[in-house]
């Protein structure tokens, strides 16, 4: 105790330092989460209010009752298993390309060109993508039309608005995982390819056996990232669809949503504390998963 | 030789068609907001507009009866006052915890934060409501500022340089009998510029576009910034697709202009720091 003490007070000067941070988790992260937390415990009518009353786990038996909810989680589950392959594939493929001798000075625009969707402000490319699908005013029917290709439902079928929604997601996200690959790519030693080219290896036997597993690391971190971005999906459902048509979007986090406007509270708390839980054991799993390839390959 | 000619055509024709896929909805939300609505049905994959018009720009000059300025103004006041904080907060904030990372408490707080971040901010916002409100924060825009000053990528950005600072110089520093506020400011931050230049660069971009704190903080459209002034637009019943298309531009357009001039900075800050949004 009493060295604690000490070494607080003989550093009081760094604690200063982390005091303004300290207080900003403390305020807009720590309480907040503990706040959402109880407040999934309490009755939705007073979780507002100053005496909250305490329920237990009933807003939990309501949401795992309610179809919707079910629904949800599944819509949820479902776009992440897809996108997030979908993404790191994509990734590759456009960090291969990037990181490709033969593209030479030109790769400097092409890297502007994928990266640019993702700083583009989300409200003005979710507004823009909702256009593109309108069947009127859009873009994309107009090319299918100009192709002599069917018409496509976009965001107005039930059948169509989740690979709509993929693929909005995917030309907005998978810049930045292009990036950390071809960051990774570029950090490969390159006497690892001579040495292979040597041994004859062709194109297709150096990516194989040298840049894919030189990439693993970039591949957990991509996973990771990918994993929490398209778990909690939400300003696009908001903008483009507001979980439509007919619940086809209605994502985790949009049904919380839907349901803390309609004054829910104790629901929307209860479907925010179940997503934190999936996004964490989600995630631990993909970093063990990561691990235990990386001491495997430490092995060998 | 000639082989390597052919693949590097092919090369170079497929990241053109690729880069033409990616800016192509940029161009055509540039081009549909310039466009008189006669075109717009008729020549919708037109990029350049046959007439060109300023008409849907004009009309921006009042959103849902408040002037433009007032949007504009608060994305400016907001972005800025948060960019500053945001960096001032963390920069201090990754030092300390890099100087002495054993001091009690220090590693505590590093996980909080790591929790902070995983938790889908999305539904903090109930709770963040209610602690804005007992703060009495609510409706202004210091409550906006504050919460949009803590930021994952700032921290990290500045962490990983300050990590790699050779202990060295602030030990000798230190012997000479620089107070640790001496240390960073004299010694520390000036060799820090570039990452200080990037996390302002980064805090800007992701500041400018973090639409939904602004919405549920704000207790009238006084305190909204642009890209809720596009949601708030968008989400009438009466629909004007050329103003819309118009409003999308000005929420973009010094984003992207940021971005094309310091592309490698902002490109690499990401790639460091990793976490987005």
């Amino acid at each position: 105790m009493n060295a604690t003490f000490r070494a607080i007070k003989d550093n009081l000067v760094l604690y200063f330092f982390l005091f303004p941070m300290f207080l900003l988790v403390l305020v807009f992260g720590i309480i907040p989460i503990a706040g959402s937390i109880l407040m999934s415990l309490t009755k939705s009518s007073t979780s507002l209010s100053n005496s909250p009353i305490f329920v237990g786990l009933a807003n939990f038996k309501t949401i795992f009752a309610d179809s919707y909810f079910i629904d949800s989680f599944r819509i949820t589950l479902e776009f992440t298993a897809i996108s997030v392959p979908l993404n790191l594939l994509v990734a590759l493929l456009l960090a291969l390309l990037l990181g490709s001798k033969l593209i030479g000075r030109g790769g400097v625009v092409f890297k502007l060109c994928i990266f640019l969707p993702v700083v583009v402000p989300i409200m003005a490319t979710a507004v823009v993508w909702k256009w593109m699908y309108n069947t009127n005013y859009g873009a994309v029917n107009a090319i299918l039309k100009l192709v002599h290709l069917p018409a496509f439902g976009g965001l107005s079928s039930t059948k169509t608005v989740m690979p709509a929604l993929v693929l909005v997601e995917l030309w907005k996200h998978v810049g930045l995982y292009t990036i950390i690959f071809l960051t990774n790519l570029q950090l490969i030693d390159k006497e690892m390819y001579e040495a292979a080219y040597i041994d004859g290896a062709g194109w297709m036997a150096r990516t194989l056996r040298i840049t894919l597993p030189e990439l693993a690391p970039a591949f957990s971190l991509n996973a990771m990232y990918a994993l929490i971005q398209f778990l909690k999906t939400f300003a696009v459902a908001l903008v483009t669809t507001q979980g439509g048509p007919n619940f086809a979007s209605n994502f985790v986090s949009y049904y919380a949503y839907s349901k803390f406007k309609l004054g829910d509270y104790g629901e929307a708390a209860a479907m925010g504390t179940v997503l934190f839980v999936a996004v964490i054991i989600l995630t631990l799993l993909t970093r063990r998963i990561s691990r235990s390839d990386d001491l495997e390959r430490g092995m060998a | 030789m000639k082989k390597n000619r052919i693949a590097s055509i092919a090369v170079y024709l497929g990241a053109a068609a690729i880069s033409l896929v990616m800016v192509f909805p940029l161009l055509w939300m540039i081009s549909s907001s310039l466009k008189p609505t006669r075109d717009i049905f008729a020549e919708t994959l037109r990029l350049i507009p046959r007439r060109v018009t300023f008409g849907a720009y004009e009309s921006l000059r009042s959103l849902a009866g408040l002037p433009f300025m007032t949007y504009m103004w608060n994305s400016l006041f907001i972005v800025g006052l948060s960019v500053a904080v945001s960096v001032a907060v963390t920069s201090l904030g990754a030092y300390a915890m890099n100087r002495k990372p054993r001091l009690p408490g220090f590693h505590l707080l590093e996980n909080m934060f790591i929790l902070s971040m995983m938790y889908p901010y999305i539904l903090l916002m109930t709770p963040v409501y209610v602690v804005i409100y007992k703060l009495g924060l609510l409706g202004t825009r210091t409550g906006i500022i504050l919460f949009l000053a803590l930021g994952p990528i700032q921290y990290y950005l500045f962490r990983e340089f300050f990590s790699k600072v050779p202990r060295a110089i602030i030990e000798s520093a230190e012997i000479d009998g620089a107070r640790e506020l001496q240390i960073f400011s004299s010694i520390v931050a000036p060799m820090a510029k570039s990452v200080f230049m990037t996390a302002i660069l980064l805090t800007f971009i992701l500041n400018w576009d973090n639409w939904f704190p602004v919405l549920i903080i704000s207790t009238s459209m006084k305190t909204y910034t642009l890209p809720v002034a596009l949601f708030n637009l968008d989400s009438q019943l009466e629909v004007n697709f050329p103003e819309i298309m118009a409003l999308s531009t000005v929420v973009s357009l010094p984003i992207m202009l940021i971005f094309i001039l310091t592309q490698k900075k902002v490109i690499a800050g990401f790639a460091a720091g990793g976490v987005k949004g």
